[in-house]
């Protein structure tokens, strides 16, 4: 009897334990979501009659904030992705130290910095937001690939009020142009600070050996797919120990969306899924279409030209399963012929810096940069919320953190210290302006450039130029760019995703499977059969209702 | 013998309070404390968070604020159309693994007890134990290092008698016996140690009847150990069948990996959620198919043991 009982408990735990399943974490993070929008409504109203208060006299002194209360020392936590510092800790906290003086002395707060480890990052940074418990303030994000816009309409940062901003963030109120301040904004609210006064490209293309491409015939260097082929073939018969491209299995979205830009006049949205499988073309801006569902001949061709990449052996056999490749220092090396990354690492790549060491090992090394759309001239612009600063809702000092914002962003002083650290230590102004290492000068433990991934407000107008960088080159690229470029055209498109949110995690799944075998030649079958089934797969998962409704959208916004 | 003596303590425990059986029992329910504690905390406690699989949650709002959207959550499953393979993937890994798992489990339980050194039974229990210490991701990373193509161990010693190299990674057919191994590698030693306990719980008694009336090793296996085994057995089964809708993510994901190739015969529930659902962070979506897989774990449960205790009531779990 006693044993059926304790039976009896035993197996009501355990069910009690089935049925809950995945609630587990969510009721903990309820219990905070109530606190938490009770402190945000508390800190806006706070903040409403700061402003109040904080508006009449801001103009009347030096200090822009001198009506604002500042009694109470508060510190700011900023989140950004990358990795907690350990080999350049020491430097690190020296310069926050630094820092936090200057902080303190101008809006009696200090800054300290959450990171988000580069392994699974976008789960533990969404996580992270969703605690909603003040644990952090300021939010580094992107439209493009930190989920700005989701976690803007899941309530995730606080709209920022034009009042707000003028008051607590008045330098980078002005900075910015209206017109820029529209493309940050969600249902009429602005959510996002734009990094709009920095100049990077971050289109993808391959990073190559232009010496190498030389030697196999190509004297202009890659201009094209083809001419790619012609470099692997020539790489892997003439330098057997090296891999062409010691790929991950992850490389496929780029490829793909690289050769569509190559072959079309596609200008893909940012943010709907990551694949980008939605757009218009450059000479119908406005016209939803996926080239993933219409252009059949060139996916077709894309998936015999990675077969034939495939069987030259450019990537390991097993590249799907390869999930750590340390390409991109084995190029720096010479261990491997190429990288697939985007222009702002082909600046790196291209100079010849102390890692770089493949410009020491071989003079006449030199490194190209084939970027996608090359052929056709289809490059877009970046658009300006690919790095932005946000505010969490859960923020229990959103003032204060815009004030930090606005000094990081503004004040020479702090902007030096926190991009590149403590002048003389980690960095030092040559004779021309620009900004070189010192003497004794150590990445691993001086580096601060690399360690606050400051991405989220750079301006261009206090930007030091690398002196390492081999700006010739940079410079001759960009310009070429600026010919072809159009802007962005789709900033102020927030796609409302609701209705067709399981279609799109269907699309998406369906187009990792079938892309990862297409992108790196790893079907079985003939290429038609391959796309014609992927096709197949991506109109039963309705991807004719998403182009619909994201038309309808487009319409609404656009007409 | 005991009727009377138990009638009586029964009426004696109807006569106390509620508290004299606090007190009385207090020893006991301290014991108790720390499981009843566990499962009020992390069981019943969240419990209504399951509320959140039927909203459109949003941070601000909170789960019981957020906008109710009936069954949209779980929409998504049913519309991937892969809903039915990956269920049967599922649950035949999980049989699979139930099955020959337990199998095994007694057979090495028995093993054990039949060997008569006691320091290699000692070290034996231990090397087997071991694999289960192991943390799945690397056992992925070992998996991986064994079978792949261009380095892998295995590939190694096959080019090396100058036979043809194997591709298990391009080859979706070959993996569940692999996956198969790998868990049984894994769990065997682990779970031999309830049956080697359960045996150890055999009444020496009958075992020296049966030596004295003449039965050999096989007999003394087939008419004593293993009748005896029988509750055990049925009751871990049950337990587990309870999970059987529930995949092990932890084996998959991290020897399969996101490798599309092998999807149709690896695919399971929770890697398809997981990959599916991580793009955009939706809490409602991954709570929807846990609550599909707790939904059908509890019908399964009950049916099971239904079944049970129409053949054998005193095996069944309530």
């Amino acid at each position: 009897m006693k044993k059926k009982v304790l039976a009896l408990l035993l197996t009501t735990t355990m069910i009690a334990g089935l049925t809950t399943g995945c609630g587990g974490g969510n009721s903990g993070s309820n219990a905070n979501d109530t606190s938490a929008t009770a402190d945000s409504s508390a800190s806006s109203n706070n903040a409403s009659t700061d402003n109040a208060s904080g508006g009449d006299a801001a103009a009347s002194s030096d200090d822009p904030w001198a009506n604002v209360d500042t009694s109470e020392h508060v510190v700011i936590t900023y989140m950004t992705t990358g990795e907690t510092p350990t080999g350049t800790k020491e430097k690190y906290d020296q310069m926050m130290t630094e820092l936090n003086k200057i902080l303190t002395e101008k809006c009696n707060a200090e800054l300290q910095t959450y990171f988000i480890s580069w392994t699974d990052y976008l789960s533990n940074y969404n996580l992270t937001l969703a605690q909603m418990d003040g644990t952090v303030d300021l939010v580094g994000t992107a439209s493009d690939w930190l989920d700005a816009w989701p976690n803007s309409k899941n309530g995730a940062f606080l709209e920022l009020s034009e009042d707000m901003l003028k008051t607590y963030a008045p330098k980078t109120w002005a900075s910015v142009p209206a017109s820029n301040w529209e493309l940050c904004k969600y249902d009429g609210e602005i959510y996002l600070i734009p990094e709009d006064n920095y100049a990077q490209w971050t289109n993808h293309g391959f990073i190559y050996r232009l010496d190498w491409a030389k030697a196999a015939g190509l004297s202009n260097g890659v201009q094209s797919w083809e001419d790619m082929t012609t470099y692997f073939r020539y790489v892997k018969e003439t330098y057997p120990d090296i891999t062409p491209w010691d790929s991950d299995g992850t490389q496929y979205a780029q490829m793909a969306g690289g050769w569509i830009a190559s072959h079309s006049d596609y200008v893909p949205i940012d943010g709907i899924n990551s694949a980008a499988m939605w757009g218009g073309t450059r000479g119908d801006l406005y016209t939803v279409y996926s080239p993933f569902a219409t252009d059949t001949d060139s996916l077709v061709e894309f998936a015999k030209m990675m077969k034939e990449w495939d069987e030259i052996g450019v990537w390991q056999t097993d590249v799907l399963n390869n999930t750590s490749s340390t390409n991109r220092d084995d190029y720096r090396i010479g261990k491997v012929a190429a990288e697939q990354h985007h222009t702002q690492t082909w600046t790196d790549l291209v100079s010849h810096t102390p890692a770089n060491t493949i410009y020491d090992d071989d003079p006449n090394a030199e490194t190209g940069f084939f970027y996608f759309g090359q052929e056709t001239g289809n490059v877009t612009a970046l658009s300006i919320t690919h790095g932005a600063m946000a505010v969490s809702a859960g923020s229990k000092n959103p003032e204060r953190a815009l004030m930090v914002y606005d000094l990081l962003r503004n004040d020479p002083d702090c902007y030096k210290l926190f991009c590149y650290g403590i002048e003389g230590v980690s960095y030092e102004i040559t004779a021309d302006g620009l900004r070189t290492t010192p003497e004794g000068y150590n990445q691993d433990t001086d580096n601060i450039n690399g360690t606050t991934n400051y991405w989220w407000g750079r301006n261009d107008d206090l930007e030091i130029p690398d002196a390492t960088r081999d700006w010739d080159k940079i410079n001759a690229l960009y310009d070429e760019y600026d010919k072809i470029k159009i802007e962005y055209p789709y900033g102020q498109f927030v796609a409302e995703v609701d209705n067709i949110r399981s279609q799109i995690s269907n699309i998406n799944e369906i187009t990792t499977n079938y892309m990862k075998q297409i992108a790196f030649g790893k079907y079985s079958g003939t290429a038609e059969d391959i796309v014609a089934e992927y096709q197949s797969a991506l109109k039963s998962a309705g991807i004719d209702e998403v182009t619909a409704e994201l038309q309808r959208q487009f319409d609404e916004l656009y007409k | 013998m005991g009727k009377t003596k138990t009638k009586v303590k029964s009426n004696y425990n109807a006569s106390l309070t509620f508290f004299q059986k606090v007190k009385k029992y207090r020893v006991l329910l301290l014991m108790c404390l720390p499981a009843v504690l566990f499962f009020l905390a992390f069981s019943y406690a969240p419990m209504p968070g399951i509320w959140v699989a039927f909203v459109k949650y949003n941070y601000r709002d909170g789960i019981f604020g957020s906008k109710f959207i009936g069954l949209d959550n779980f929409k998504f499953l049913a519309t991937s159309g892969k809903l039915l393979s990956l269920t049967k993937n599922t649950i035949l890994y999980n049989l699979a693994f139930i099955i020959l798992g337990n199998f095994l489990a007694v057979f090495v339980a028995i093993l054990l007890n039949e060997m008569r050194s006691k320091w290699f039974k000692k070290i034996s229990q231990t090397i087997m134990f071991l694999p289960y210490f192991i943390s799945q991701v690397l056992v992925g990373i070992l998996v991986f290092n064994l079978l792949n193509y261009d380095t892998g161990f295995v590939n190694g010693i096959l080019t090396s008698l100058g036979m043809e190299r194997w591709q298990p990674y391009s080859n979706p057919n070959v993996w569940p016996p692999i996956m198969i191994i790998v868990y049984l590698w894994q769990q065997t030693g682990y779970n031999s140690v309830v049956y080697f306990a359960a045996i150890m719980g055999i009444d020496g008694e009958m075992m020296e009847a049966a030596k004295v009336d003449g039965a050999n090793g096989f007999q003394r296996i087939r008419y004593i150990i293993l009748p005896s085994l029988k509750p055990t057995i049925v009751i871990l089964l049950l337990f587990a069948l309870g999970g059987i809708v529930k995949g092990n993510f932890g084996l998959f994901y991290n020897i399969v990996g996101t490798n599309p190739i092998l999807y149709n015969t690896t695919d399971i529930i929770e890697t398809y959620v997981y990959r599916a659902t991580m793009t955009d962070f939706n809490f409602s979506t991954a709570s929807a198919v846990g609550l599909y897989q707790s939904v059908i774990g509890f019908i399964i449960v009950m049916t099971v043991n239904f079944i049970v205790k129409k053949i054998e009531p005193d095996y069944s779990l309530f």
